[in-house]
Parts: structure tokens; sequence; C-alpha cells
């Protein structure tokens, strides 16, 4: 087999790589919980641990990861991955008990939608109505924001 | 012994078959088969797969809300044993079981017809665009103007009798409906 093609085949190594219970990251309904707010201040103001990234001071609670300055977790709350998790947890997670639900064990139900907002991103005014912070300016969540005020 | 049901699928997993799996805050998922298992591994949500009951139930293809769900119960404190209750308790499943089942497929068959109605507009709406191609718009127009002018030719004698009004509105209105309505009719009996 010639070097080149030998470069073909990847298989899914790497993804398995992935797949393995050691590796495993957190499920969405694990930070469904980690959202409410005695679980989110916790981990947004962690103790000093030098064996995270950034001594686990730069936490990003919807996609569940530590980033190593305050620069880098902005930068990464205008990411895809961000965006596309913020809408992933929109929806109710599933649960053991829709599961059972959806055999035949009582009524199904429809999850149900809410909003989801980057931590940190809104800023109380005086009169007590919630605005933005400079950080994201886009009007279309503005819009948002003040639906829930 | 208890009959499980599939975290993914939601199929009955029977004694000795599929695969558990403990999550770090002790929660049991559980897999009827690898399959299952394979699909909770790579994270995908069984809301979006099409072949799971969350799905078929979420998109609305089955029966989700119904009394006849609210007998199913998970028990955790076991009943003394009685023979009556025990017979009374089969018979009621089988009963229910039945009812279940028909409700069921009635909702489906009711899905399914709002399909064929859509169906039915749709051939409708194609016959009335592409009728020119079968029948020229154009088929019979003499025998229709030939029939005009045989009612125009008719009719100025009765419309002499109304001469004080606006003579033109008077005259067209009844003159050309009637007219119309006659031709269509005739029209209809020719294709059929």
């Amino acid at each position: 087999m010639t070097y080149k093609r030998k470069k073909y085949h990847h298989g899914d190594t790497h993804l398995k790589k992935r797949w393995r219970v050691r590796n495993r990251k957190k499920d969405l309904d694990e930070i469904d919980e980690d959202l409410k707010e005695e679980k989110s201040e916790k981990l947004l103001n962690q103790d000093v641990d030098l064996d995270l990234p950034g001594a686990a001071q730069h936490y990003c609670l919807h996609c569940a990861r530590y980033f190593i300055d305050d620069k880098a977790l902005q930068e990464h709350f205008k990411t895809k991955v961000h965006k596309r998790r913020l809408k992933a947890l929109e929806l109710e997670p599933y649960s053991i008990e829709e599961s059972e639900r959806a055999a035949g064990l009582g009524n199904f139900k429809l999850p149900n939608k809410r909003k989801i907002v980057t931590q940190n991103s809104d800023v109380i005014d005086k009169d007590g109505e919630i605005v933005l912070s400079e950080d994201t300016p886009t009007p279309i969540k503005k819009k948002k924001v003040n639906n829930v005020a | 012994m208890r009959i499980e049901t599939c975290y993914f699928c939601s199929s009955r997993i029977y004694p000795g078959h599929g695969i558990q799996f403990v999550r770090n805050d002790c929660k049991i998922f559980r897999f009827c088969r690898s399959k299952c298992h394979a699909a909770f591994k790579k994270k995908k949500n069984p809301r979006k797969t099409k072949w799971t009951k969350a799905f078929r139930k979420t998109a609305g293809k089955e029966l989700a809300i119904d009394p006849s769900f609210e007998f199913e119960k998970r028990r955790h404190a076991p009943v003394k044993y009685n023979r009556e209750l025990w017979t009374k308790t089969i018979e009621a499943m089988k009963k229910v079981e039945e009812i279940r089942q028909r409700r069921s497929n009635n909702y489906i068959m009711q899905r399914l017809r709002k399909g064929r109605e859509v169906e039915w507009q749709r051939d409708v709406r194609e016959v009335q665009r592409d009728i020119s191609l079968i029948r020229s718009p154009a088929a019979g127009l003499k025998q229709r103007q030939a029939l005009e002018a045989a009612d125009m030719e008719v009719e100025p004698e009765t419309i002499e009798v109304v001469d004080s009004k606006g003579r033109k509105q008077v005259i067209e209105a009844p003159v050309v409906v009637p007219a119309t309505a006659e031709m269509l009719i005739d029209g209809g009996e020719v294709e059929l």
C-alpha cells in the first residue's frame, strides 16, 4: 500500500475515543440542572483549581467548558458552538421519565420551550429593567430580553 | 421481575436483554439493544430520531394523550396475594389494552384521512387548471354564439316593457346572465 492511500482510511477510531466513558462530557439534562440558580452560582464562582484550564475561573455554563481567560470566554460566546448549544437547551431536555411516558406509562407531555440567554449578558438598570451589556449589542437579542422583563 | 423500558426507543426490555449505563449522578439508563446504546453514546436526540416512540409522539404520529394511558403505573409496594383481585386485574388489563389499541388505530386513520382530502383537492385543482389540454376552450364556440344571437333576437320584445328607467342597464343585466347559465349547463351535459 502506498503511503498516500494509507491516509484515506482513518476509520472511526478518532470518533470512538470521544464516545468512551472516560471522555464523556456533560449531557444536556445535567447542564439543565446546572442552570438552576444555586448550582449556577457555585459553578460561576469556583475556587482556584490549578489543575483546570484558567484555574477554573472562566466557565461557560451552557457548554460546560473552562476557558483560560476572560477574553477567550467572551470570544467563545460569539462562536457557533455556543449559539448552537443555547438553541439545543431551549427545549426541555429528554429524560428517563419522558421515555417511560412515550412507552405508555401515563400521558405524553410535549416539551416546553424556554428562553436561554448567555450567562451575565444582562445588566440591571437603575429603573430595574434588564438591559444588555455592551458586549452583545445585537438588536434582536435585546428584544427578547425585554419580553422576558 | 420487571419489564423495563428502553431509554432511547421506549420499547420493552425483558430480563436478560439489553445493557444498562449508570451515570455518575446515579441515574440508570437502560437500552434494549446495541443500536439504542450506540445512539445514546453518540448523544443522539431521541425526539429527533424518527424510529423512536418519543419522536412519533412529539410529532403527533401516534395517540399521545388519552385516559387509557393512565392505567399503567409503577408500584413499589407489593400487594398481598388475593386470587380474586388477581383474576380481575388480568381481565381489566386485557380490556384496557383492547380499548387503547382501538383508539390508537382510530387516531392514525383519522390522521391519514386528512391526507386523502388534500389529495382530492389537489386533483380538482389540477383538472381545473389543465382541462384545456383535453378539451379546447374554443370547442362549441360557434353554437354558443348562435344561441346568443337567437336569444338577442327574442329579447327586444320583453325589454320594451321597461322603458321609463335607464335603458342600457336594465336591458343588459337580465339578458346576459340567464344566457350564460344555460350555456354552462348545456356544455356540462355534452361532456358527460
